[in-house]
């Protein structure tokens, strides 16, 4: 890599170079006009040591990334995504910009902070970033705005689209000259409650980017599983018993409380429904990014009813954990490893009645992690064990692009190629053909840590001097035609930022030059019995007979022309049948004039 | 989001007490066809535009996850195999013990056969052709073969019905009945017996050991009328005396006949429909595997008798709200061992799949 910060005519891409062939983490290397750009820097959640960050000595091995990267670009919060940026800004070392959306960069943090709390305190892991580094790393961050061009430097731009799938989620238009390449992140294109579909225009880039982890699935509606959440809950409460959701501080949170309110409201249910205080401390905060961030449509619905004032939902007291009868309480943080959560868990987990819902991903180490395993005992501090009878769901709510969704994102964009990353090769040979055949473009499947090059044709757009025009017009054959190319003559100049085809007359006015005219002349030695004249004429006659496409005078005052070559013979006194032929043609007819020569050389046929 | 009293909210928050697992799914072309491959595995076909995808799609592993459902989290189906037919397909069948699937078009006069494929690779291939004798906008109508060399009973009209061997394209028996009434439908009873239904309401019963066909037209035949019918067997190496047909027309006649006795159906019943002769095309008429004489009716709307249970999922998608019309189901299976688990799948595109609570025995 270190040797191919050139400009070419394509650019390659290298994905998730690393350990691991199933999906762990996403890192995308592109290079495209010169500048190399690294999409996304997560971390692969399923292993313990260093093979969880991406290998960074793929790109160079001499440490620092700054030199070898114009910028990175993270496309929304999920650790898979961002996980090891900490790792690469601070422990590798890179310290030009960062690009994400403000919701990402508000939320990145508080996630990566979580994540390193886990990892360290409680797995007591040493090869790590800090606290410090975190914050050091989102110094570097340049916050994005929807559909705004950002210029990294003169010459590469980048764009950010919505993408739903998460709050800030971006996908992002990478373009350096007229070369452009679209990288999705994560995405979906159904619309989701609170989210929206994502949305890009027509702007033909030269390489789609997709993840394709769900591209061979076909995803069970939202209302579904909004329907199984309501059942559990439900019948846990109808039987007296308690619901515990852990959440993530900001996200699906209020998504389910809306959910639940609407639905106590419409059967008239009793069991309170407590919010932690946590959540509602942060609530305000990311309701503000919230709302910036979302559509308008979005954004009316939420504002007719104030997000944050229940009917049902009550703020909670830890008191509240235990009180006697049902309840459903939504409490921080997500993975059930530590703070309040898990203090009701450990309350809740003895009684068969109750239930946690898991509303998604645990990283391992976390009891979440544990009970999602099906683990039934748990090793507390002070070697105590809790088992665990309550019953345990796991319910995923998060919206992403199935194969129907890849094809309608590609009807939008247009691009003239695609690339699927994160799937198995064998398992989408019958996607890629229909995209192939769908939309008549080539659809690549690197596997992690493969190179794919990607051949673009990029139009160099020029102007033609009208005389120039005029003269090919008047040469005749077919009308110009944007879709059938033509080879004409004609010289291009190119001055301060611009691309002229003019004529050569033209040129050399304009340059101040005038125009060298260029001869060869050559003598051909022939025996030859005849007078100089007849010698002439047979030779006239013999060029006929063998150049028969070609137009050939026989001038009288003693020439032989062939196109612009001139052929004369003349003899000595003293040797009369010693023939000279002088042979002289222009430049431009230098093939013909030494096929001639040479054709003379082997003398006149008798 | 909002509490309001959309139609299709109220029936989704209803679905807690009336279904026990609730799934649904859009694909991306609606399919005609659902055809079981495997204990997991079914096969779906485009019929719009003219080049269809056949799919072989595995159902949510969820519905398998028993006690540990709650831990089990994929509720999505998986594209397993797909491949591409030039025309729009009517008919798939699967032959049993194999990989293969047969499939009839609406455009050409060929019986299409296919390899679904394995591990190695996901696409569908195919892999020959059966020649037929004519081309039907219909299709023609296919079944299965039930003896160990896989085959094929294929025919659009009764005079055509015949039994080709799917390796060597050999026809192994012809129905020697000169009628030129359109197939229904067609089905093996066992290796040797089989039964078709006309359009018109007739049923013929043969056996490829005896070139004779036996035809029962019915008492009282009215025209205009498309019938439907269903096979229930105890298994698929049936005698006759185990099966039971029930035939379905389009104005609602309902019977059932037992094979030993086609001649006079033991039990009538009106069903109060729609009467759209334009809609008769998705009428399907199919009996419970598990459930003891239970009969499942799609394509056609039914007001009385009131039926055990109404799966009205179709209409209250979210898609249905946004169309002019609401979608039609075009045809729907029950699955092979979960009692009252049934996929149906409709016009508009949409896959469903559920499993009804009987309020009586269920509570």
């Amino acid at each position: 890599m270190e040797s191919q910060k050139s400009a070419a005519a394509g650019f390659w891409v290298a994905a998730s170079f690393g350990a691991g062939q199933d999906v762990g983490r996403s890192c995308i290397l592109v290079s495209i006009g010169g500048k190399n750009i690294m999409l996304d820097c997560g971390m692969h959640m399923g292993y313990n040591d260093d093979r969880r960050f991406p290998d960074f000595s793929y790109i160079t091995q001499n440490g620092r990334l700054t030199e070898f990267l114009d910028c990175v670009i993270i496309s929304h919060f999920h650790l898979d995504h961002c996980g090891a940026l900490p790792y690469m800004s601070e422990m590798v070392g890179y310290d030009g910009p960062i690009y994400m959306t403000h919701p990402t960069k508000a939320i990145c943090p508080i996630l990566l902070e979580d994540f390193r709390k886990i990892t360290v305190d409680k797995k007591g892991e040493t090869n790590f970033f800090t606290s410090q580094m975190i914050k050091d790393c989102m110094k570097k961050v340049v916050p994005l705005n929807l559909h705004q061009t950002v210029q990294v430097d003169e010459e590469l731009e980048i764009k950010a689209y919505y993408a739903g799938h998460v709050l800030g989620a971006a996908m992002v238009q990478i373009k350096v000259g007229s070369e452009s390449v679209v990288y999705t992140g994560d995405y979906n294109m159904t619309p989701d409650r609170h989210l929206g579909a994502a949305w890009i225009d027509k702007c033909r880039p030269d390489l789609l980017i997709s993840e394709s982890t769900y591209a061979t699935t076909i995803r069970d509606s939202k209302r579904c599983r909004e329907r199984d959440f309501l059942k559990k809950v439900h019948e846990t409460v109808e039987r007296g018993g308690k619901v515990l959701i852990p959440v993530f501080a900001l996200g699906r949170a209020q998504e389910l409380c809306i959910l639940l309110e609407t639905f106590w409201e419409r059967m008239n249910l009793k069991a309170p429904i407590y919010f932690s205080t946590g959540l509602t401390e942060k609530a305000n905060h990311y309701y503000k990014l919230f709302i910036t961030w979302t559509n308008q449509k979005i954004r009316k619905t939420f504002v007719q009813r104030n997000m944050f004032e229940f009917k049902h939902i009550k703020a909670f007291d830890r008191s509240y954990a235990d009180n006697p009868g049902p309840m459903v309480v939504f409490a921080t943080p997500g993975m059930l490893h530590a703070g309040q959560s898990l203090l009701i868990f450990k309350k809740w987990a003895g009684n068969e009645k109750n239930m946690v819902i898991m509303p998604g991903y645990c990283v391992q180490g976390t009891v979440g992690h544990k009970i999602l395993n099906g683990q039934k005992k748990l090793e507390m501090e002070g070697r105590a064990t809790l088992d665990v009878k309550l019953q345990v769901e796991y319910m995923s709510f998060s919206a992403h692009a199935d194969a129907k969704g890849i094809m309608q994102l590609i009807r939008m964009a247009e691009p003239r190629n695609m690339l699927l990353v994160h799937g198995e090769a064998k398992k989408m040979e019958f996607l890629k053909d229909k995209i192939e055949q769908e939309f008549s473009i080539s659809c690549y499947m690197p596997a992690n840590g493969e190179t794919t090059s990607i051949v673009t044709n990029p139009s160099v757009p020029v102007d033609i001097s009208l005389n120039l025009l005029k003269r090919e017009m008047a040469l005749g054959g077919p009308l110009p035609d944007a879709k059938r190319p033509r080879t004409m003559h004609g010289t291009l100049i190119m001055k301060d930022n611009s691309l002229r085809l003019v004529s050569p007359e033209q040129a050399l006015k304009e340059l101040g030059l005038s125009e060298h005219q260029l001869r060869f002349t050559c003598r051909v030695q022939l025996h030859d019995p005849h007078s100089d004249n007849d010698t002439l004429g047979r030779i006239y006659t013999h060029l006929k007979s063998v150049l028969k496409t070609y137009s050939i005078q026989h001038v009288p005052d003693g020439t032989v022309i062939v196109e612009s070559i001139v052929i004369k013979v003349t003899s000595s006194a003293e040797e009369p049948n010693l023939k000279v032929i002088l042979l002289s043609w222009s430049y431009q007819d230098e093939e013909l004039g030494s096929f001639l020569s040479t054709l003379l050389k082997k003398g006149l046929p008798s | 989001m909002d509490i309001s009293s959309d139609e299709s909210d109220d029936w989704f928050i209803e679905s807690l007490n009336t279904y026990k697992d609730l799934h649904v799914f859009q694909l991306e072309h609606p399919t005609k066809v659902i055809e079981w491959t495997g204990d997991k595995n079914i096969c779906v076909a485009g019929y719009t535009g003219s080049r269809s995808e056949i799919l072989e799609l595995l159902l949510p592993l969820k519905l398998y996850a028993g006690e540990n459902q709650g831990l089990c989290a994929e509720r999505d189906f998986k594209v397993q195999h797909g491949g591409f037919s030039e025309e729009p397909i009517e008919s798939l069948i699967h032959i049993s013990g194999t990989r293969c699937v047969v499939t009839s078009g609406s455009s050409s006069s060929t019986l299409q056969i296919w390899d679904i494929g394995g591990d190695d690779s996901d696409v569908i291939k195919r892999t020959g052709v059966i020649n037929l004798k004519s081309t039907s906008v219909k299709g023609c109508k296919i079944a299965p073969g039930l003896t160990d060399e896989p085959a094929v009973l294929h025919g659009s009209c009764i005079s055509e019905v015949q039994l080709t061997e799917i390796a060597t394209g050999r026809v192994l028996y012809t129905v020697a009945k000169e009628s030129s009434d359109s197939v229904s439908g067609l089905q093996f009873v066992n290796a040797c017996v089989f039964l078709i239904c006309a359009s018109d309401g007739t049923l013929f019963m043969g056996d490829t050991r005896d070139p004779s066909t036996c035809h029962y037209p019915l008492e009282d035949s009215k025209s205009g009328l498309h019938w439907a019918f269903g096979l229930r067997s105890d298994s698929s190496q049936s005698e006759p005396s185990g099966c039971t047909v029930a035939r379905l027309s389009s104005s609602g006649h309902m019977l059932l006949s037992d094979l030993r006795n086609l001649q006079s159906p033991f039990c009538q019943t009106q069903l109060n429909v729609q009467h759209d002769a334009s809609k008769n095309d998705f009428l399907n008429v199919s009996w419970a595997p598990v459930l003891d004489r239970c009969l499942s009716v799609s394509g056609k709307k039914c007001s009385s008798p009131q039926p055990v249970f109404s799966h009205r999922g179709h209409e209250m998608s979210d898609e249905a709200k946004y169309s002019g019309s609401p979608p039609v189901v075009t045809t729907h299976s029950w699955h092979q061992s979960r009692p009252k688990t049934i996929l149906s799948v409709a016009t508009d595109g949409s896959l469903h799949v559920w499993d009804w609570v009987d309020k009586i025995t269920d509570r």
